[in-house]
């Protein structure tokens, strides 16, 4: 990048902010303990990118991200923290919608990785409107796309159809072939799955699809407190929204109708497509589960885009 | 004759055997309510050790969250001195070349006599006042600091733990008072002001490890009770021939319906799945086998008070007095 990148850092430890601005000594860094200043500034000196603290005296950071997203909304946010809480898990991927989720201690390398990434996403990326689309808009997002429930416990099948099925059009599959093949078939607007059932871990197909089809929003149920799990969906799934056993009416609805909202934006703006980047996953290191080997990976790839208007 | 003696006869037996019965019962029933005390006991015993784990957990990700954050500073650091450091040698082998060349130039003469006067203060100047120089000494100094944060932590925790003792000790409550509060330090920082009123106070003889699972059983209890912000103030105090330790909340408070049953076992008020209502049975089983007391008053809806009672031990009486400046 020619231009420095403009980073803010919040955290109420001052040697951390020390810390991170030796390490991004090249680029232009701004550092406080002081949320109000934080969303002042990050507006006022333009930032691209930036690094909070989840706990602090003042103010939580999912919430401080949570705002800065309204003032300054090209700005790629990432949650630096030491102890990482299911409950910080889940309003970073439902309230502030973070870029990267990052444990402390963090390795250099990869922190000035992902800030570089970030940073070039916030400066090249368009963002989509943060405006609701229109209701003939919805009702269009409804006839055209179907939901995918990925799932085989038939009770929290049961459930969904009951919440879903008057609304969305719900296909189910038990399987990953059935998965493929419903993808394959219909063009999928959204895609619900549980992170992990009795059947193995379906975080793979999730991060796999979403490496390939960032447009298709995924919605992940758990009933585990597994915090690193929930991490590492944000990470390398870019899950869109997360909820927990047992799942309520009101908010799988509204999570099901602002993910279908969302990939019909992306749908007719590809071009910011680039925003939901994942990184690879770290732990399967290129080996893949036994079921997903057979020729699926392939398959994924080669799923229509059905997507309108150019990539960036 | 013969027929009364047979009445006789099985009446006697009769009664024997009843007798034999009833016993045997009696036996049974006793054998019964043994073997339930026994349960009763392991399960108890169960039920401590099970509250001991649930506190180790809390520790474990107290310290955790605490350690984190200087390790993050420390590791990143280490890293950057190291870069800077490469670069600061990138600059010294500037400087050598710049003196190398001096090698062909002869030094008899005045020109090159003059230009090296002018030149090494300049090299010794961009050498010693290399910024990477001043900024590898600052970031040295917040790790060195990190280094002594870890350290009191695993300090406090093995004090709080006390894994190499066990048994009985003469004790400073404030010393306690300061590991509870540290090892709960994640819940209370977000949100809740702490405010210390610690005074001298003779030393108690206990078993610190028990007293610090009483300590921050109550101070996670108050945490609670706290739904947003809040302040807890902690105190410690001499009363005649007790030491007094106060934790009290500006949280929800106690009902007065509740109070009188706040010491029961299995009694609790939060969701399943948050508390075994066990935590305030096992804090007053404690201090009644340290010969202390517990009492709480309470204003629904302004928060609520724990008084901790120990006795003081004469023995250290005599011969010591700990100030509580000694524990920070």
């Amino acid at each position: 990048m020619a231009d420095k990148i403009r980073i803010l850092c919040i955290d109420d430890e001052a040697r951390i902010l020390r810390a991170l601005k030796a390490l991004f000594r090249e680029h232009e860094v701004h550092t406080t303990s002081d949320p109000k200043l934080a969303l002042l500034w990050a507006k006022s000196k333009d930032i691209d990118v930036i690094v909070c603290d989840q706990r602090m005296p003042q103010m939580l950071g999912v919430e401080l991200l949570r705002e800065i997203k309204l003032v300054q909304p090209r700005a790629m946010r990432l949650l630096l923290t030491g102890y990482s809480d299911l409950n910080a898990v889940l309003a970073s991927v439902n309230e502030s919608e973070v870029f990267r989720f990052i444990n402390k201690p963090w390795d250099n390398t990869e922190l000035r990785h992902i800030v570089t990434q970030a940073a070039s996403i916030a400066r090249d990326v368009p963002t989509l409107s943060t405006a609701p689309i229109s209701e003939s808009e919805k009702e269009q997002a409804r006839q055209t796309a179907s939901v995918l429930v990925i799932e085989d416990d038939p009770d929290t099948q049961n459930r969904l159809r009951e919440i879903l099925g008057t609304h969305y059009t719900v296909r189910f599959a038990n399987n990953a072939e059935r998965a493929m093949q419903l993808l394959e078939q219909h063009e999928t607007g959204v895609v619900i799955s549980e992170a992990e059932t009795t059947a193995g871990d379906w975080t793979t197909l999730i991060k796999l699809l979403k490496q390939y089809h960032p447009q298709i929003p995924t919605v992940v149920i758990t009933d585990r407190a597994n915090a690193q799990l929930a991490i590492d969906l944000i990470n390398e799934g870019q899950v869109y929204r997360m909820l927990i056993k047992p799942v309520r009416m009101g908010t799988c609805r509204l999570s099901v109708e602002s993910a279908i909202g969302h990939y019909w934006q992306l749908k007719k703006n590809p071009n910011v497509l680039r925003r939901y980047s994942v990184s690879p996953p770290k732990n399967s290191g290129g080996i893949l589960p036994a079921w997903l080997s057979s020729g699926l990976l392939e398959r994924i790839k080669k799923l229509p885009r059905r997507l309108l208007g150019s990539m960036a | 004759m013969n027929w009364l003696l047979v009445i006789l006869l099985s009446l006697t037996i009769a009664a024997l055997s009843w007798c034999w019965l009833s016993r045997a019962k009696l036996l049974k029933e006793n054998l019964a309510a043994s073997e339930e005390l026994k349960r009763m006991q392991t399960s108890q015993s169960q039920v401590m050790h099970t509250n001991k784990l649930a506190s180790l957990g809390q520790m474990v990700a107290g310290v955790t969250h605490e350690i984190n954050t200087p390790l993050g500073f420390l590791r990143s650091n280490a890293q950057v001195v190291t870069e800077l450091l490469d670069e600061h040698v990138q600059l010294i082998g500037k400087v050598a070349s710049a003196l190398a060349k001096f090698e062909q130039v002869d030094l008899s003469m005045p020109q090159a006599q003059e230009a090296l006067k002018r030149l090494l203060p300049k090299m010794q100047a961009a050498l010693t006042n290399d910024e990477r120089i001043v900024e590898s000494r600052e970031l040295l100094t917040d790790a060195l600091e990190g280094v002594d944060q870890i350290s009191a932590l695993v300090k406090n925790l093995k004090g709080f733990a006390r894994v190499d003792r066990d048994g009985q000790e003469l004790w400073n409550v404030n010393e306690g008072i300061e590991s509870a509060l540290m090892i709960a330090n994640h819940q209370l920082k977000d949100r809740i002001d702490v405010i210390k009123n610690l005074e001298t106070v003779p030393l108690v003889r206990v078993m610190p490890s028990q007293i610090n699972q009483v300590f921050l059983n109550l101070i996670t209890n108050a945490a609670q009770a706290m739904h947003e912000r809040g302040t807890l103030t902690v105190s410690s105090r001499r009363n005649g021939e007790s030491v007094e330790i106060e934790f009290l909340d500006t949280g929800s408070g106690i009902p007065s319906t509740v109070l009188p049953k706040i010491f029961d076992p299995f009694f609790t008020t939060k969701p399943v799945g948050e508390g075994t209502g066990l935590g305030l049975s096992i804090v007053h089983k404690i201090l009644t086998s340290h010969q202390g007391d517990i009492k709480v008053d309470s204003t629904p809806g302004r928060g609520a008070r724990f008084t901790v009672s120990l006795p003081v031990d004469h023995a250290a009486l005599k011969s010591h007095s700990v100030s509580t400046r000694d524990v920070a």
